[in-house]
């Protein structure tokens, strides 16, 4: 569990605290209440006169205190939850946001997953498992002792049926945890399937799969559902346990407190006969002794829940990950008199590379050949200020590519990847991230198909798929951005990889347009086209 | 609402019996409930009054310590089969349901099903299930059984202690609770869409921020990134907060509903006692109702939070569990030729034409490789012709019949597309087979696999039970690909429809495949989206589109 900070974890924990305190003193409350409900009728045996207002009053005082308690309770416990998600939700988007190496968690579906929902589950976990621990631990001992006062026979009751509960629960519990273990690691869960299934629905059925589909959607299901049965027919028997203890525990002390006040029972209590008072009195509270131990088998799969969270943030946490070089932030661009490489290495999970220096003048356009493996992306990566040399020095004119140079360094690049990704946002925020769009771009670019493809034109939300756009469009909108802040030197990846000869030749011409108005252009390729196109060729890899 | 309730009738009317049997149970636990404490409260004040005067050895004590005894036994018993019943009934449900979707979209239009492939929309669709998963078991099962059982109580305590108390009972324990919960079902909802759309923001926020990490750090934009993302966080946590709010104000409300009708019968039936209407033991079991009563009512709060977004979900996946009921007809397309006339599309309804009007015949036997720049529209010329989208003019012909009037099932026996992308799911390779063709033996599949030239890779791997992971995991793109070409072949298509088939292969492979394919349907119509010289060699004829550039 990553730690909070000293002084939010003091935060957190004492919320929690006190919004057990509050939820155990409401609870206990109901102690004086079941005393005048007894009372009353008590008196009414005895033929005594009850004042019928001061009785429904007096219950309904209590019940205010009660419910006043028990709202102060939850505020406390829905801070404590929230300042303790939030915390997590932030440090996961400081830390993300930081280094440029994947988590061991999984891709970006695993970490908006456990950023949002997964997260929320650590609510009920304490707004509902934390108080009813905390009940458990002092409620029943109140009840018990009371009890005792009473009659040391309903006391042993308690005492036997009690701690027996929990004993009988665990019992149950790991059969249970076995069994659901054991399907866990057959099937997925059935939105697993689910996703699964409808991922490739369009797809299949092109091909008249639909029905099949359907079929064995119906036959993974039908398993899945007798397997889970299989572990819940276990499962429910610890809470049937549970309910058949606290059921007893009540009908045996109703059945006792009624032959000892028949008289057909002597035993039991200190000396004197129980009296009326105490027979009634004794009933109310019985169920009370039960009932924390119910709602801590409620908030049970909460727990468990909430562990598996804690589990897969600790190991979130304990990936010990690069950071990026700068903080990610604009910058104003460097001036550009050329860019250098000096030894420059990288060697990463067994990978040795080692690159030839590089000497690049303003104005130069260059090749970057070689076989696949021989680290043209790893190179362009390195002189993006991506990726984080072990050895050798990258500079920009006099500037050397350092933490407090990165961000002004990137400033000055221009990048262009392989494959296009959007963000889901508009087409205009894909390209500038903000500004609106320069008209001599769009013609640079080609974008203005693009433009009319999308129903809405620029303002168009894309989505991560780019909302319908072809590789040769989303090749196009990269282009566009890359240009778009008018940088020295731009740095491109197999940028004519894929794509039909016409939108080849637009993009070939929209880079060279950016050489012919001054720019330096390093691109990663094995286009002969692009090559011929470029004053200068670095082969990698000899 | 209209729609949560449709959902609901369509969720419970499929495992009928089984509800109506977990419902019978679930209000007989609520019923022996209420029944244990006020027997026990009844018993021991009749008993105290008994001992009292003298009478102890009178009274009949067997029946009731028996009852007491049973009811608590019977409670138990009846909750495990009351819990029992209605998962199993639910877990059923929940598997129609998605069974439902999943047949519901193979019908849909084309486009609809197709958006699913982006995980936003899936994500949507598949959490909005998710909610309904509570509908029957957190809201219609514990309602009714709620209303059933203070009903029963009202009708007892009414005829065993007196009607006004019974009253007491049904207006503090069902009609305040129902008002509040049409009252409040309604508030929750704001706060409830929006504590839904800032968890949506910040789980695209969070994908954009990851996926897209390099580019954002490449343009200076990581730390905007965070920042949007830490927006989302503030605007989740402010409408949460609100839903809190509102949560704590309904329990509240609940709670002193409650302790008000305790407050009220205890005061009630101390004054019947004073004026000699009501005997002790039977204000006793009044009181003891009300209290036990409380549980049944116990479920409303937490139905109430999740009712917005149930009836957003019931309303979004309502629409596509409906299935079209157009007239089709069912007839044989087998050795006709393909025809194209004046066929003219667009890629959105007011979008500008793709490619100028086409018109082609292409004859059994023939291959057809359909070339042009990307984007021209290759791809939504093969879903035109597979009539899963409709042309904005002209029409398509498959042997005479016109695409639109063939029935779907028709359609899908003769024709087949295989899309760019790998349709693979968990499961087997014998079982993403055939998918294509259930009927299929282990020669058939092989022949298949052998025709596109991926069986020894197959069989290296460990032969037809081989598993594959979620999508297909497992098998490199090149693979994939060979896999969904074998898998169409199966259907034995008299038109099959290929985009892009040897994205990914080697040279001499591509032109394998294409020979394995031809082969394998001598007297098929095969049109390929080519961009390849290999597919391009294959095919007998050249389709070339060219661009229609648009005007601006």
């Amino acid at each position: 569990m990553p730690t909070l900070h000293p002084h939010a974890q003091k935060i957190v924990t004492r919320a929690r605290r006190r919004g057990a305190h509050f939820s155990a003193a409401a609870n206990l409350l109901w102690i004086p209440q079941a005393a005048v409900i007894a009372h009353v009728l008590a008196t009414f045996l005895i033929g005594g006169a009850v004042d019928p207002v001061g009785a429904g009053v007096a219950v309904f005082a209590l019940g205010l205190m009660r419910a006043l308690l028990n709202l102060a309770g939850q505020r406390a416990l829905v801070r404590a939850a929230d300042l303790e998600i939030g915390f997590l939700r932030r440090r996961i988007a400081r830390q993300e946001a930081a280094t440029l190496i994947p988590s061991r968690i999984g891709g970006a579906g695993a970490l908006a997953a456990l950023s949002t929902e997964k997260l929320e589950l650590l609510r009920p976990f304490l707004l509902r498992y934390t108080p009813a621990r905390h009940r458990v631990a002092l409620v029943p001992v109140i009840i018990l002792a009371i009890a005792a006062w009473y009659s040391w026979a309903v006391a042993v009751v308690l005492l036997i049926a009690g701690p027996l509960i929990p004993v009988f629960m665990a019992l149950v519990g790991w059969a249970a945890q076995d069994a659901s273990a054991r399907q866990m690691e057959e099937v997925g869960s059935l939105t697993d399937i689910l996703t699964d299934r409808l991922a490739a629905l369009s797809d299949l059925r092109l091909i008249g799969a639909g029905a099949a589909l359907g079929t064995g959607f119906a036959d993974a299901t039908e398993k899945l559902r007798a397997r889970t049965m299989a572990v819940l027919r276990i499962a429910f028997l610890s809470s049937t346990v549970l309910e058949l203890f606290a059921a007893l525990g009540v009908a045996m002390v109703a059945v006792w407190v009624g032959f000892s006040l028949l008289g057909e029972i002597t035993w039991g209590t200190w000396g004197t006969p129980i009296t009326p008072f105490g027979g009634i009195f004794l009933l109310l509270l019985v169920p009370e002794f039960f009932q924390p131990l119910r709602d801590l088998a409620a908030a049970w799969h909460d727990k468990s829940a909430a562990e598996a969270v804690r589990a897969e943030t600790e190991t979130w946490d304990n990936d010990a990950r690069e950071n990026l070089t700068g903080s990610g932030s604009p910058a104003r661009a460097l001036p550009f008199t050329g860019l250098a490489t000096e030894g420059l290495m990288l060697h990463r999970s067994g990978d040795r590379l080692k690159f030839p220096d590089l000497q690049v003048a303003p104005g130069e356009s260059i090749a970057l050949t070689g076989p696949s493996g021989a680290g043209k992306t790893t190179l362009l990566r390195l002189l993006a200020g991506l990726d984080r040399p072990t050895g050798g020095r990258l500079l920009l004119g006099d500037t050397q590519l350092a933490e407090t140079t990165a961000d002004q360094w990137r400033a000055s690049i221009g990048w262009m990847p392989q494959m296009p990704r959007f963000l889901a946002r508009s087409l205009r925020h894909n390209i500038t991230f903000g500004p609106p769009l320069d008209p001599s771009l769009t013609d640079l670019a080609q974008l203005s198909p693009v433009q009319s493809s999308l129903p809405r034109g620029d303002p168009t939300q894309l989505g991560e798929t780019g909302a319908g756009l072809s590789g040769g469009e989303a090749r196009r909108v990269m282009l566009a951005r890359a240009l778009h802040h008018r940088p020295a030197v731009l740095l491109v990846d197999e940028p004519t990889a894929d794509l039909d000869a016409v939108t080849a030749r637009d993009i070939i011409a929209g880079l060279l347009g950016h050489v012919v108005h001054g720019g330096t252009l390093i691109a990663a390729t094995h286009d002969p086209n692009l090559i011929r196109a470029l004053s200068r060729e670095i082969r990698l890899g000899e | 609402m209209k729609h949560l309730f449709a959902i609901s009738l369509l969720l419970l009317r499929q495992e009928k019996r089984a509800f109506a049997l977990g419902l019978a149970l679930a209000a007989l636990v609520l019923a022996m409930g209420v029944a244990l404490l006020s027997l026990s409260g009844w018993f021991i004040t009749a008993a105290a009054a008994a001992g009292l005067a003298g009478l102890g050895a009178l009274f009949n004590v067997f029946i009731p310590s028996a009852l007491v005894r049973f009811l608590a036994l019977g409670r138990t018993a009846a909750r495990y089969g009351e819990r029992l019943t209605t998962h199993d009934a639910t877990l059923r449900t929940l598997a129609n349901l998605r069974l439902d979707l999943i047949r519901g979209l193979v019908q849909a239009p084309y486009r609809q099903a197709e958006r699913l492939r982006a995980s936003r929309v899936l994500n949507r669709v598949t959490s909005d299930v998710d909610a309904l998963d509570g509908l029957p078991l957190r809201l219609v099962l514990p309602a009714l059984a709620g209303l059933a059982i203070v009903t029963l109580s009202t009708v007892a305590t009414g005829l065993l202690a007196a009607p006004a108390l019974g009253g007491v009972l049904l207006v503090g324990h069902g009609v305040l609770p129902s008002l509040l919960f049409w009252h409040g079902a309604g508030r929750a909802d704001k706060p409830a869409r929006r504590s839904a759309a800032g968890m949506q923001a910040m789980r695209s926020r969070m994908i954009d921020l990851v996926t897209a990490r390099d580019d954002l750090a490449a343009f200076g934009q990581l730390r905007g990134a965070r920042h949007h993302f830490m927006q989302a966080i503030r605007y989740h946590h402010r409408a949460r907060s609100a839903l809190d709010r509102f949560d704590r104000g309904i329990g509240f409300t609940l709670e002193m509903i409650g302790w008000s009708t305790v407050a009220v019968t205890l005061a009630l039936a101390t004054q019947m006692v004073r004026d000699d209407t009501l005997l002790p033991a039977q204000a006793a079991i009044a009181i003891f109702a009300a209290l036990a009563l409380t549980e049944a009512v116990a479920p409303v709060r937490r139905a109430m939070e999740e009712i917005g977004q149930m009836r957003r979900a019931a309303s979004r996946i309502l629409p596509m569990l409906e299935c079209d009921t157009a007239q089709r007809h069912d007839v044989s397309l087998t050795a006709g030729p393909v025809e194209l006339c004046g066929l003219e599309l667009r890629r959105s309804p007011h979008g500008a034409p793709l490619f100028p009007p086409l018109d082609l015949k292409i004859a059994p036997g023939e291959m057809i490789a359909i070339t042009g720049p990307s984007g021209c529209g290759k791809s939504t010329l093969l879903l035109a012709i597979a009539g899963q989208i409709h042309p904005h003019r002209g029409h398509v012909s498959l042997a005479g019949h016109r695409v639109e009037t063939v029935a779907p099932e028709t359609l899908a026996r003769h024709l087949a597309i295989v899309p760019q992308r790998h349709a693979l799911v968990a499961g087997t390779i014998a079982e993403n087979l055939r998918l294509a063709d259930p009927e299929a033996d282990e020669a058939a599949l092989w022949q298949a696999l052998e025709a596109t030239n991926i069986a020894h890779v197959i069989r290296a791997r460990g032969g037809l039970e081989a598993r594959l992971g979620f999508r297909g995991a497992g098998l490199s793109g090149g693979e994939a690909r060979r896999l969904v070409l074998a898998r169409a072949l199966l259907r034995k298509p008299d038109v099959l429809l290929l985009d892009e088939p040897t994205e990914g292969l080697d040279g001499p492979g591509a032109a394998r495949v294409m020979v394995g394919m031809r082969a394998a349907l001598p007297q098929a119509v095969i049109l390929v989206a080519a961009h390849r010289p290999e597919e391009i060699d294959a095919a007998d004829r050249r389709l070339s589109l060219s661009p229609l550039q648009a005007s601006h």
